[in-house]
């Protein structure tokens, strides 16, 4: 009898303690995810006011914040995707953005691959000397080389055509992919090389079949890298095609700012339709963001 | 239409033409002798890449500070004239102590709250949607981001309902709204915040990742022995992750001198917020090329010092290979 | 092995040399597509919303007569022009004329054609029908402000706006328009309401209607020498008529006078800084702009009515002996490729035909003298332009584009911090003594 009594009770008290102890944990807890709520909201909130204030008309936006679309009357209206859409040059420069970031994207990869596979695989004087320019090259700022490009374009008569972004961006994003490509190529194992070798493979062949299949991860993760920042990109497209019916969206959002008096609010549905690519970007294919930015700064 | 279709021809036709180059050529290498085979090939593979940054990045770098030199119109030489207006002038100034501020700030923030942010999230368990939360920024333009924070910067006359969400939320504790972006005390600070908010994702994420690499053992020891979270933090955390941290760092310097978007979306470098990168976009739209061009080399000069850093680690890794 | 290489070398060879040929091919047609001809004219123009649905109602009746088709292109950064002209890239056939500094200069290399030779016989009719003041040189020498070089005029004129206007509620405000600015800054606003609005934000542009109301305050206060001086960069800055300039607009920017202080001021854009001026409370009297702000207002408020809601009066004498001065400004084209599309569109647009649809879609007068505006506001500013002595321009948009950038935030600077005058008035001496070489 006694024996049982005292097991219960000792069991008793052992629970009694740990739900106590448990509660103290959580509340010991309560602090760090009200800072990381604080965290988080900090940086969801703005986002979030931005993409509602889209969906409301001009008098709305300019008379009440975003936040009280939370109370009736909500207030929803497509108004500003109407105005901006039928704005000229907006539709155009949608395009553009396209139109130039795909080729730039691929353009300057497929030269990047090339050029890392040399310096990973191949054997010649002044190679250390080319990588270290290369290295230094992916510290100089865009800005040290606008006018002179600029001027080769014009004399070439390639300004304020396609053609001149996509090799400006290929230009100036060379240095760092060629850094990132061939350190991974680099460490490809040298066994598959030189047993395709002893197979009779040239190197065009080990370049073609294995090389770059065996790169894809790597090219596929600085394939979204250099997509975006091609679609983001004001600075080049400003410089060289600023009053181009060819430049892209970001130039004109830029511009909308001046030709449309009436202020900002105009710009909410620009701004989430220039948003939209990369946030779908990001969200389907997160993985290999994340990978090609940590693979790229965080040496194994 | 014509736009269309020499987008397609670029991205069909470019893979292509150097899928071409590389089969043709190797084809002719593999007919010379060998010795000469080693010599040429390589410089035949690479000579794409070489050729591009040549044009488009050692070739301009090198014309234009020698264009700094000279006059707009590049006809004669004209000494330190442009630097001196660029030292001068009250506006070229204030854009190198804005840049200034940039540096220090948007370098240390982004750094100091990625570091943070991981290791908070480290010890939650929605840690992965958290991430997401904060790293949202980052692939979206700084044009965006721009008009986004426009928006959390507005102002309404003071009375008057206020539509910009930081100026309603100071005004439920009866502050008055603050013209964020045109008073001098509060606008650099707004456009960092803006920078620091745009990127501290990117740092947090590389962070993160090295953060996950250290031992749980060294830090349950630590713990063992006493030692509270945050001593934990300062005396075994960070320096374990300091590689990474200057990694970061780094990257952020050449960032924050480099900054254009920003303020040029955002105030256009009115009320004193201009930076070295918008100053020179302006002396170059108005065909002050000369004068921009020292703007440039000020950028440049800069940024040489990382440049050093930067060349000195990737030979310390080389050798490590 | 062998073989699949020599297949894959020849496809590629194949395909490659294809790919260069292709890209060399479509790279020659996807540049500029100037097609200067006589079915299609190429456009420039630096307007936006309104104003450009404006320019495309305009041009809707001309494409379908003459069978024409006009590219139009919005280009707001003016020295994009400049760029293609250094560059010789190619022109559009019309575009604005280009900035003071390069008139003379383009017009000698050829790089403008006459408006003789776009209007033709039309010319004299042209001359005729305009604004004088938008028209001759006084002195019959140059005239770069309105295009007049060596004897023949490179811009042709469409519209023109007046400035300085002060624009109030009729409802709010009903007593008799003063006389004098003297008179002006004496009256009392009604509780809770401040005797300006203003709005000087613009993004890059930021300061310009700050501009606006110092130079009308400017060419009234010490004459149009001192005027004209002053953009010419050969009028000092710390100089006593430009200092006194600054300190009178000052008084209308203050605390005491603008509506939510300085700060909102300089926050709001210049297309809302007239709601106050219709909303329950009116928050103030009088709003200085110029005739285009109709379209704004009606944008806030679509139900006012021209006349019977709100109407302005003429900018207040400052010192009677010059109070023939109005500024004003212009819009302009000028032909840069001589084709006969190109020449057709110019005739058409010194038409009254055209310019009265541009007065239709509002928020502007045509170049035109005998345009009738059904608008009794646009009327009356007619009558202010056709009654100017002088149509004085605005001084920012024809100084340098350095000096004129300073000159705005030098504007938005003394807004901000009256004190900092002198400093700001030195700092722009500084910039005007390397602004003007070139």
């Amino acid at each position: 009898m006694s024996v049982t009594t005292t097991t219960r009770e000792t069991t008793g008290a052992r629970a009694t303690v740990s739900t106590l102890e448990r509660l103290g944990y959580r509340l010991q807890r309560l602090p760090l995810h009200l800072v990381i709520a604080i965290f988080i909201a900090i940086w969801i909130v703005p986002t979030l006011g931005l993409i509602i204030n889209s969906f409301r008309s001009v008098q709305d936006m300019s008379s009440a914040g975003w936040w009280t679309v939370l109370f009736p009357p909500h207030g929803f209206s497509l108004a500003s995707y109407q105005q901006v859409l039928q704005t000229e040059n907006v539709a155009t420069s949608i395009v553009n953005s396209i139109l130039i970031t795909i080729p730039a994207t691929v353009i300057q990869l497929a030269i990047a691959t090339m050029g890392a596979y040399a310096f990973a695989w191949m054997k010649f004087p002044g190679k250390d000397l080319f990588f270290i320019v290369i290295v230094g090259l992916m510290v100089v700022p865009i800005q040290m080389t606008l006018i002179p490009v600029l001027q080769i374009f014009k004399a070439t008569g390639l300004a304020g055509t396609f053609i001149a972004v996509w090799l400006a961006h290929s230009g100036y994003g060379l240095p760092f992919e060629v850094f990132l490509l061939r350190n991974y190529l680099g460490g490809l194992p040298r066994e598959i090389f030189e047993s395709a070798e002893v197979d009779g493979a040239g190197h065009a062949v080990r370049f073609l079949r294995i090389a770059v299949p065996m790169t894809v991860p790597a090219i596929a993760s600085l394939t979204i890298f250099v997509f975006l920042g091609v679609w983001n990109d004001l600075l080049v497209s400003l410089t060289y095609l600023g009053s181009s019916p060819n430049r892209p969206f970001t130039v004109v959002i830029t511009q909308l700012v001046t030709s449309l008096g009436g202020g900002w609010q105009f710009l909410t549905a620009a701004a989430v339709l220039q948003m939209s690519l990369p946030l779908a970007v990001f969200i389907f294919l997160q993985r290999y963001f994340v990978r090609g930015i940590t693979s790229g700064s965080v040496k194994g | 239409m014509d736009q269309i279709i020499t987008a397609v021809v670029a991205v069909v036709g470019v893979p292509l033409v150097l899928f071409g180059y590389i089969i043709l050529g190797e084809r002719v290498i593999e007919r010379l002798p060998e010795s000469l085979q080693g010599w040429i090939r390589p410089y035949f593979w690479a000579l794409p890449a070489i050729g591009f940054a040549t044009i488009f990045m050692v070739y301009p770098l090198v014309k234009t500070v020698i264009l700094s030199f000279r006059n707009n119109a590049d006809t004669t030489w004209v000494g330190w004239d442009n630097y001196q207006y660029f030292f001068t002038f009250p506006d070229t100034l204030t854009s190198l102590r804005n840049s200034m501020l940039w540096l220090v700030f948007y370098t240390f923030f982004s750094v100091f709250l990625g570091l943070i942010i991981a290791i908070l999230l480290d010890r939650v368990r929605y840690e992965s949607l958290a991430k997401i939360a904060i790293f949202l920024p980052v692939p979206i333009s700084a044009v965006a981001a721009s008009i986004i924070w426009k928006f959390m910067f507005d102002y309404q006359a003071p009375g008057t309902v206020q539509t910009g969400t930081l100026n309603a939320l100071i005004g439920t504790v009866g502050q008055g709204p603050i013209p964020w972006l045109v008073n001098s005390t509060t606008n650099n600070a707004a456009l960092i915040f803006v920078g620091i908010w745009s990127i501290t994702g990117f740092c947090m994420v590389i962070i993160s990742a090295s953060l996950k690499s250290i031992s749980t053992e060294v830090l349950e020891a630590a713990r063992i022995d006493g030692a509270n979270e945050f001593q934990i933090v300062r005396l075994i955390v960070t320096p374990l992750l300091w590689p990474t941290i200057t990694v970061v760092g780094t990257t952020m310097i050449i960032n924050a001198l480099k900054i254009f978007d920003i303020p040029y979306v955002m105030t256009s470098g009115a009320y004193d917020t201009d930076v070295i990168a918008t100053q020179m976009f302006r002396q170059l739209a108005t065909s002050h090329y000369a004068r921009a061009a020292a703007v440039g080399v000020v950028l440049f000069v800069a940024i040489v010092p990382l440049l050093v850093v930067n060349i000195r680690r990737f030979q310390q890794q080389e050798e490590q290979r | 092995m062998t073989e699949v290489l020599a297949r894959l070398t020849s496809r590629a060879v194949a395909l490659g040399l294809g790919g260069l040929m292709l890209i060399a091919c479509t790279a020659g047609g996807g540049g500029g597509g100037g097609g200067a001809s006589s079915t299609d004219v190429t456009v420039w123009s630096a307007w936006g919303g309104q104003e450009l649905k404006a320019f495309q109602d305009v041009l809707k009746p001309f494409e379908q007569k003459e069978g024409i088709k006009v590219h139009l292109t919005t280009v707001r950064d003016a020295n994009q022009l400049a760029i293609n002209v250094d560059a010789g890239t190619s022109l559009p056939d019309i575009a604005p004329g280009p900035s003071i500094d390069k008139l003379k200069d383009w017009v000698s290399k050829g790089v403008m054609k006459p408006v003789e030779t776009a209007l033709g016989d039309k010319f004299n009719d042209y001359i005729a029908n305009t604004y004088p003041a938008l028209t001759t040189s006084t002195g019959g020498g140059d005239n770069l402000y309105i295009g007049i070089v060596g004897g023949k005029h490179y811009e042709l004129m469409v519209k023109t706006q007046v400035k300085g206007l002060i624009w109030y509620n009729k409802k709010v405000f009903t007593a008799a328009a003063p006389k004098t600015l003297d008179e002006l800054l004496a009256i009392q606003p009604p509780a809770g309401a401040k005797l300006f609005c203003a709005g000087f934000e613009s993004g890059d542009a930021s300061g310009w209607p700050a501009s606006d109301q110092i130079d009308n305050i400017i060419m009234r206060q010490s004459g149009d020498k001192v005027y004209t001086d002053w953009i010419n960069g050969k009028q000092k800055w710390t100089s006593p008529e430009i200092k006194l300039g600054y300190q009178t607009f000052l008084k209308t920017v203050s605390a005491a006078t603008v509506y939510g202080g300085p700060n909102t001021a300089l926050s709001t854009n210049f297309g809302r800084a007239g709601k106050p001026l219709f909303a329950s409370t009116p928050g103030c009297l009088f709003l200085e702009q110029a005739t285009f702000i109709t379209n704004f207002f009606k944008e806030d408020y679509p139900n006012l009515v021209a006349g019977t809601d709100f109407d302005f009066f003429a900018h207040p004498s400052v010192n009677p002996q010059y109070d023939g001065n109005v500024n004003g400004f212009y819009d302009q084209f000028a032909m840069y490729n001589d084709t006969p599309a190109a020449r057709k569109l110019m005739q058409y647009m010194a038409t009254a035909d055209a310019q009265q649809i541009w007065v239709k879609a509002g928020g502007t007068l045509g170049a035109i003298k005998s345009l009738s505006y059904t608008d009794p506001i646009f009327k009356r500013a007619a009558d202010v332009a056709a009654s100017a002595k002088n149509l004085l321009v605005t001084a920012g948009d024809f100084m340098p584009s350095d000096m004129q950038h300073a000159f705005w935030k030098s504007l938005l600077n003394v807004t901000k911090n009256p004190g900092s005058l002198d400093a700001e008035l030195k700092r722009l001496d500084q910039v005007q003594s390397v602004a003007y070489k070139t």
